[in-house]
């Protein structure tokens, strides 16, 4: 700490420093607490003489004003620590159960449309039997008058009354069962046939 | 005027200048410009607070709502202007608050025989701090009484009447430097003197936090 320097912060404190020294010396007091006890007796100095002590002379307000100011900022960060802690715990506790929320159901609905796909259908009508619910691949019936290409041959025309006339099977049923009807059809047919 | 007086930073400039520099954020700034204001802050606090510990605790109150209004001080009156409304209001509602407290206090009969309504007999200071600012202000009046003449003139034309240093240099026949130095060697002197109860002060502040 130089004399120049305490020289200078009472030529300040009076209005009597140059705007440059000025602003140099501010920004030296405020890292050098000799300079700033200096510029504290300083003004002690000016109350006392001015007869400014109606109150207890007050010494380095300022220090305890600053701590007391960090000390709520401190707080203030600490205590948005904490809400921001419970804050992100929350979230983390919220997305997790939004996840395994969204699990289960999706397992229960997985569940019910496996079970339905995996669920044998069975024929209770004559034409469910042609056409079952449910059932992966049926053959349509095709109307006899129907054609995009009315000049075709009476043979296509054929083919096609003869195919609907077949028995439709569909292609889940068990092999036994569908042996037995076609065993039973030909039967039929070939008991047709000998009766004509 | 000259330029060199021109370029000098004025008081009101210099309070701007520690404004702007505390409204950054810069809070050794802001301890400067409490420590430039303390006292005044406490003399006016005084007039309405007479607990000697209590006008401490209202004044660091009011500091604290000073930085917290920092942001809307616009400069447009002087900065202790600003402060010195601050303090009215702070020590206003501190008294309105007290005497609520007192209310809301029950008093035992026995105890309220004895209550004093004298605010300076229920003075909640230690004694150590009592005496150690007694020491403060008997050891500054001391230093003052014991300047050699030249310096205390110089320096109570300075604080007292309040002249520039050109007046003081035209009132005591000197050239300015000579009264630059004088008005800072009486500074320096009171400084010295002061030194070592201040630490002793600081170190007291320490023990007690």
């Amino acid at each position: 700490m130089s004399d120049k320097s305490n020289q200078n912060i009472s030529e300040l404190m009076d209005g009597e420093l140059s705007s440059d020294c000025s602003k140099f010396l501010l920004k030296r007091m405020q890292s050098d607490s000799e300079l700033k006890s200096s510029w504290n007796t300083y003004h002690m100095l000016r109350s006392c003489l001015q007869k400014e002590h109606d109150a207890p002379l007050i010494q380095d307000l300022g220090s305890a004003v600053v701590a007391q100011l960090n000390s709520h900022e401190h707080q203030k960060t600490t205590v948005a620590k904490k809400t921001n802690g419970w804050l992100k715990s929350f979230t983390g506790g919220a997305i997790a159960a939004s996840v395994a929320l969204f699990a289960v159901f999706s397992f229960n609905n997985m569940n019910q449309i496996e079970q339905t796909v995996n669920q044998p259908v069975f024929a209770k009508t004559s034409k469910q039997l042609i056409n079952p619910p449910n059932a992966t691949v049926v053959r349509v019936e095709q109307p006899t008058g129907y054609s995009r290409f009315p000049s075709l041959t009476p043979q296509v025309q054929e083919y096609i009354n003869e195919s609907n006339n077949q028995l439709t099977i569909p292609v889940y049923y068990n092999t036994d069962y569908v042996n037995d009807m076609i065993i039973k059809t030909r039967v039929h047919n070939a008991k047709y046939q000998a009766d004509e | 005027m000259n330029s060199a007086e021109e370029d000098k930073m004025s008081e009101k400039t210099l309070d701007a200048e520690l404004v702007n520099q505390a409204k950054q954020g810069k809070m050794e700034a802001f301890e400067l410009l409490v420590n430039r204001y303390q006292q005044k802050v406490a003399n006016v606090i005084s007039k309405f607070v007479k607990d000697r510990h209590e006008i401490q605790d209202v004044a660091q109150e009011v500091f604290i709502k000073v930085f917290r209004a920092l942001p809307n001080f616009r400069g447009d009156s002087s900065f202790y202007t600003w402060i010195y409304r601050i303090a009215v209001n702070t020590s206003k509602n501190h008294l309105v608050s007290k005497s609520r407290r007192i209310q809301n206090t029950q008093v035992e009969f026995e105890e309220a025989e004895n209550f004093s309504s004298n605010e300076d007999q229920r003075n909640l200071d230690t004694p150590d701090a009592v005496y150690a600012r007694g020491e403060l202000e008997q050891t500054m009046s001391k230093a003052i009484a014991t300047l050699p003449d030249d310096l205390k003139t110089a320096i109570v034309l300075r604080e007292v009447d309040g002249l520039s240093y050109e007046e003081i240099a035209e009132k005591m026949d000197c050239p300015i430097g000579t009264v630059r130095s004088r008005i800072f060697r009486a500074r320096d002197a009171i400084d010295q003197a002061m030194r070592p109860l201040l630490q002793d002060e600081n170190t007291r502040k320490q023990n007690v936090r």
